[in-house]
C-alpha cells in the first residue's frame, strides 16, 4: 500500500512540477495583459531545441554536463520563439488569441520537420525523434526515510530541483520586485503604468518572452521524463493543461501550483489504480484524460469567483481614452 | 516681461486631428503659485491642450516654455522630470493594488533583501501616509482601490503627483464626478496646495467654481483663445457668455405645466443590491403626463438603483411598476421600450453607448429592429444612414467625421447628444433622465434643460434624476427627495425652498412622505 503511495507520489510530483513552472510563465505573461495560449508551442520548441543540444553534445561528451545545457538551450529556444508572439500581438496587436494558436501549430509542424531535416543532415540517420533515455533520479537520504512524505525526496529528476529554485526566483520577481509591481500594474491598467513613465509595451514584451524561458524548462522536463525523447509526442495538451491550472489559481503563483499538484496526483493516481485492478495498459490512455476531466469538473466551481487581468488581450493604445 | 515670471508658457500652440483642429495658434502664459482655469465648450480643446503640456501628445506647431526654459516634452516621463503632474478625466489607477502600490508605481523605493533588491512596501506607506497628512488629504495607504468611492480616488491621484514631487498641477474637470459636499472639499485642498507654493492648472464647466477658487481664466472656443479674463473681476455671466459667443441664461424658461392622467406609478417598489441590501425601499410614487418629476438625494441613496429598475436593466425584487396602467415590472428592457420607456442613462461610456461604434450605429441601437429598418432580419443600410444623418442634424451632433465617426472619439458633450437624440426620438410616454448633464459645459447644459422641457410639453411624463441640485430645480414641477432608498419628501416644487430640500437629502427631516 506505502508502495503504491509512494508511487502515486513520485509521479505526480515529476509531471505537476513542470507544469507548475510553465503556468508560471503563463501568470507572467497573462499578468502583464497578453493573452497566452502559446504555452504548448514555446514547450515543443524549448524541448526540441533542448534536445538537439543534448544528442549533439552526447555524441563527444558523458556526464551531466549535456544535461543541464540542455535546459539552458530549452530556455534560451523557448524566449526566442516567445518573441515571435510578442511581435505579433504587441508591435502588430494581432488578436492574441489567434496569435496563440498559430504558435502552437507552427511549433509543432517545425519542430517534427526541423526533427527529420537534422538527423538526416547531422547525425546521419533517418528518423523523427531525438532520442534522450529518461534522466537519472536521486534520493535524498535521511529525509526519504520519513513515513510518507519520504516519497517526495525519492527519485527525485535533477529537473525537479532546477524548476523550485526558478520557481521561488520568480515568485520573488513578481511579488516583491518594481519590475514585478509593474508588470502585475501593465495587465490591470497599462496607463497607469504609462503615466508613471513606464514603456507598457516593453514590459509586457518581456514578460512574454519569460513565459516562453519557462516553457522550454516544461518541455525539457517532459522529454526527459515521460516521453523519454523529442517527438512531435511532446505535444499532448501539456501547455493547456498548464492555462487551466493558472486560471484555477486566480493567476496568481501558490494556488496555480495547488491546481498543479491536483492534476498531477490524478494522474499519476489514475495509473496506480489502473496497475491495481490488472487493467490492460491501454487502459493508460484513458487515464490520460482524468486531468481533463477534473479541468471540466473544476471549472464549474471556479468559473464565477475567479476574475482575469482586467486588461488581458487588449493591445495597449496610447491615445486611447 | 520679466520671463522668469512664468512657469508655463505656451506659444502659438496648434493640434489636429483627422477632419479638426482642436488647437489653434493657442497661447497662454500661467504664473508660479496662482490657479489657472481654462473654461471652453465641450470640444473646445481643453483636455488636447493639456495633455501637450503633459507629453501625452506633440503639438503640430509652436513651443512650450517650462520656467522660462523652452522644451521639448515628447513623453509623460519627460513631463514628470520637469514636475508637471496631471489628474485624467478618466482615473489611471491600478483597480487591485493598494493606494501606496499605485503611488509609487513607476518610482518605487527599494531596499535590499540579502543581496536582491525589493520594493520597500512599509517606507512607501509611510511616506504617502505623511504626505498624505501633509496636504490634508485624508487617504490609507493600504486601503485597495476598488473599494474606494471616487472622491478618495482622486485624492489618491493627487497624491501621486505630490509624491512625484510635481509643482504644476493639472486637473481635468475634476468636480464632475463629484458631489456638491465633496466638490467642496477639493477646492478646499485645491486652495490648500496653492497656499503650499503649487500652481495649479483647472480644467471645468462649472463656473461657481472657477468664480470661488481660480485667479484667473482662459477660455477657449473651437479651438481657438478667446480672452484670458481675472477672475475677481468678471461675473459668471461674463465668462460664460465669452465662452459660447452669445448670452446665456442660467434658468430655463418654462410655461406653466398641463397636468394630465398618470404615466408611471410605481408600488412598493423594492430593489436590492449584490449584497442584498434594499438600496429602493418601498418606494411609491406617480409622475404625470406633461410634469417633469425631479428626484434629489445625495449620491448613494438609491438613485441608479431606481432608474435601472425602471428601465429595466435591475430587476426588482417587490412592488410593481405601472405604465399607463400596464405593469411592466417583469418585462424586458426591449418589451419596455416598445411600452414607452426611454433612458438616458448615466454611465453613457458603458451603460448609454458602444464606444467602438460609429455614431450611426449609436443611434440605431433602440430601433435597428423595427420594419422602417430591417426587412426580413437583415439590416437596411440606406434607412439607417438616412436616419443617422437625419438625427444629427437635428439634435445638432458635432463630430469629425459625420456618422461614420466612431464614437469613442467624440467630446463627451457631443457622445451626450447622441445618447438624447436615440432616447428622445422615440418619442415614448416616459422619459427617464438620469444625470444627463454631467461633465457638460453652461451651453450644453442649458440646452439640455430646454429638451427636457420640450418633452413636459410635448405630454411626456419626465422623470429627472440627478444629484446636481440646480438642475433640479430648474426643470421640475415636482420635487421627490430620495434618503436611503426612502422617498423622503414628495411635493411641487415652488412650496420647497433650496435650504428645507437639503435637509431632507441629509435624512434631517423626514418620515411625512405624501
Ligand atoms: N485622439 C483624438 N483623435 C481624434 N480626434 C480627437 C482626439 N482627441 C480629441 N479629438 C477631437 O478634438 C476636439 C477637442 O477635444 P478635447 O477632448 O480637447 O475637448 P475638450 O475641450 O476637453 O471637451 P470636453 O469638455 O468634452 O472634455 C474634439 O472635437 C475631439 O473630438
Ligand atoms: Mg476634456
Amino acid at each position: 500500500m506505502t508502495e503504491l503511495l509512494n508511487m502515486m507520489i513520485i509521479d505526480g510530483l515529476s509531471f505537476a512540477l513542470p507544469l507548475f513552472i510553465m503556468a508560471i510563465g503563463g501568470i507572467y505573461s497573462e499578468k502583464s495583459g497578453i493573452t497566452n495560449l502559446a504555452l504548448e508551442g514555446f514547450q515543443g520548441v524549448g524541448a526540441f531545441t533542448g534536445a538537439f543540444a543534448a544528442v549533439f553534445l552526447a555524441q563527444s561528451m558523458t556526464g551531466a554536463l549535456p544535461y543541464y545545457v540542455s535546459f539552458l538551450c530549452a530556455i534560451i529556444g523557448g524566449g526566442v520563439f516567445a518573441l515571435l508572439h510578442a511581435l505579433l500581438c504587441i508591435r502588430f496587436r494581432a488578436n492574441q488569441v489567434i496569435s496563440g494558436v498559430v504558435m502552437n501549430i507552427l511549433a509543432m509542424a517545425m519542430t517534427t520537420f526541423l526533427t527529420k531535416r537534422i538527423n538526416a543532415a547531422v547525425f546521419g540517420h533517418a528518423g523523427n525523434k531525438f532520442l534522450l533515455g529518461t534522466s537519472a533520479r536521486f534520493t535524498v537520504p535521511v529525509l526519504s526515510d520519513i513515513p510518507v512524505l519520504g516519497a517526495v525526496f525519492t527519485d527525485v529528476y535533477p529537473f525537479e530541483v532546477i524548476i523550485l529554485v526558478v520557481a521561488v526566483v520568480m515568485s520573488y520577481v513578481l511579488y516583491r520586485t518594481p519590475f514585478g509591481l509593474r508588470l502585475r500594474a501593465c495587465g490591470d491598467n497599462p496607463h497607469s503604468v504609462d503615466a508613471a513613465g513606464v514603456d507598457v509595451n516593453r514590459v509586457r514584451s518581456v514578460a512574454v518572452v519569460i513565459s516562453g524561458c519557462l516553457s522550454g524548462i516544461a518541455g525539457m522536463s517532459f522529454a526527459y521524463s515521460i516521453s523519454a525523447n523529442f517527438s512531435a509526442d511532446i505535444y499532448l495538451g501539456y501547455g493547456y493543461l498548464s492555462i487551466a491550472a493558472l486560471i484555477f489559481g486566480n493567476w496568481t503563483i501558490l494556488p496555480a501550483f495547488g491546481a498543479c499538484l491536483l492534476f498531477g496526483l490524478a494522474r499519476s493516481g489514475g495509473t496506480v489504480l489502473i496497475q491495481q485492478l490488472g487493467l490492460p495498459s491501454s487502459y493508460n490512455d484513458l487515464v490520460r484524460i482524468l486531468p481533463y476531466v477534473l479541468t471540466l469538473v473544476l471549472l464549474i466551481f471556479f468559473s464565477r469567483s475567479n476574475r482575469s487581468p482586467r486588461a488581458l488581450g487588449e493591445p495597449y493604445e496610447k491615445g486611447k481614452r | 516681461m520679466n520671463e522668469q515670471e512664468f512657469i508655463v508658457e505656451m506659444r502659438g500652440i496648434t493640434k489636429r486631428f483627422p477632419g479638426i483642429t482642436a488647437n489653434d495658434g493657442v497661447s497662454i502664459q500661467i504664473r508660479k503659485g496662482e490657479i489657472y482655469a481654462i473654461l471652453g465648450e465641450n470640444g473646445a480643446g481643453k483636455s488636447t491642450l493639456m495633455s501637450m503640456l503633459f507629453g501625452m501628445i506633440e503639438p503640430d506647431e509652436g513651443e512650450i516654455f517650462i520656467r522660462g526654459k523652452r522644451e521639448r516634452i515628447d513623453s509623460p516621463r519627460r513631463a514628470t522630470q520637469l514636475s508637471i503632474g496631471m489628474v485624467h478625466q478618466h482615473f489611471r489607477l491600478v483597480s487591485n493594488y493598494t493606494v501606496a502600490e499605485n503611488i509609487i508605481l513607476g518610482m518605487e523605493p527599494e531596499k535590499k533583501c540579502g543581496p536582491f533588491p525589493m520594493v520597500d512596501i512599509a517606507g512607501a506607506n509611510a511616506k504617502v501616509a505623511a504626505l498624505s497628512e501633509r496636504y490634508g488629504l485624508q487617504v490609507d495607504p493600504t486601503d485597495v482601490i476598488e473599494d474606494l468611492n471616487v472622491a478618495t480616488r482622486q485624492r489618491v491621484e493627487i497624491l501621486k503627483m505630490l509624491y512625484r514631487e510635481a509643482e504644476i498641477l493639472i486637473f481635468d474637470e475634476p468636480t464632475a464626478v463629484l458631489t456638491p459636499q465633496e466638490i467642496a472639499a477639493f477646492l478646499d485642498i485645491v486652495r490648500g496646495l496653492r497656499d503650499q507654493g503649487k500652481t495649479v492648472i483647472l480644467i471645468t464647466h462649472k463656473l461657481e467654481e472657477i468664480k470661488q477658487v481660480a485667479d484667473r481664466c482662459a477660455i477657449l472656443n473651437r479651438g481657438k483663445l478667446i480672452s484670458v479674463m481675472d477672475v475677481a473681476s468678471s461675473t459668471t455671466s461674463d465668462m460664460a457668455r465669452m465662452m459660447v459667443g452669445h448670452e446665456v441664461s442660467f434658468s430655463t424658461p418654462k410655461a406653466p405645466p398641463h397636468f394630465g392622467s398618470p404615466v408611471l406609478r410605481l408600488e412598493n417598489l423594492t430593489v436590492k443590491n449584490a449584497a442584498g441590501f434594499n438600496s429602493v425601499n418601498s418606494v411609491s410614487f406617480e409622475v404625470r403626463a406633461g410634469e417633469v418629476l425631479g428626484i434629489a438625494g445625495v449620491s448613494g441613496n438609491g438613485q441608479n438603483e431606481l432608474a435601472d429598475a425602471i428601465a429595466g436593466l435591475q430587476r426588482c425584487h417587490g412592488g410593481k411598476i405601472i405604465l399607463n396602467g400596464r405593469d411592466i415590472s417583469n418585462l424586458s428592457i426591449r418589451e419596455r421600450v416598445e411600452a414607452g420607456v426611454a433612458y438616458i442613462p448615466e454611465d453613457r461610456h458603458n451603460v448609454g453607448l458602444v464606444l467602438d461604434f460609429t455614431l450611426r450605429d449609436n443611434l440605431m441601437l433602440k430601433q435597428y429592429y423595427r420594419a422602417r429598418f430591417a426587412h426580413r432580419h437583415v439590416m437596411d443600410e440606406i434607412a439607417f444612414d438616412e436616419y443617422g444623418k437625419e438625427l444629427i442634424g437635428r439634435y445638432d451632433i458635432r463630430s469629425n467625421q459625420g456618422d461614420a465617426t466612431i464614437t469613442r472619439s467624440m467630446s463627451g458633450g457631443n457622445q451626450q447628444k447622441a445618447v438624447i437624440a436615440r432616447e428622445l426620438d422615440l418619442k415614448t410616454p416616459l422619459v427617464v433622465f438620469m444625470q444627463p448633464t454631467r461633465g457638460l459645459d453652461a451651453g450644453a447644459v442649458s440646452n439640455i434643460h430646454r429638451q427636457i422641457i420640450a418633452e413636459r410639453d410635448r405630454g411626456a411624463a419626465v422623470l429627472l434624476i440627478s444629484l446636481d441640485l440646480d438642475e433640479i430645480l430648474d426643470c421640475s414641477d415636482t420635487i421627490a427627495i430620495i434618503f436611503q432608498g426612502h422617498i423622503n419628501k414628495i411635493a411641487p416644487a415652488a412650496s420647497l425652498t433650496v435650504e428645507e430640500i437639503g435637509l431632507y437629502m441629509m435624512g434631517v427631516k423626514g418620515g411625512e412622505a405624501a
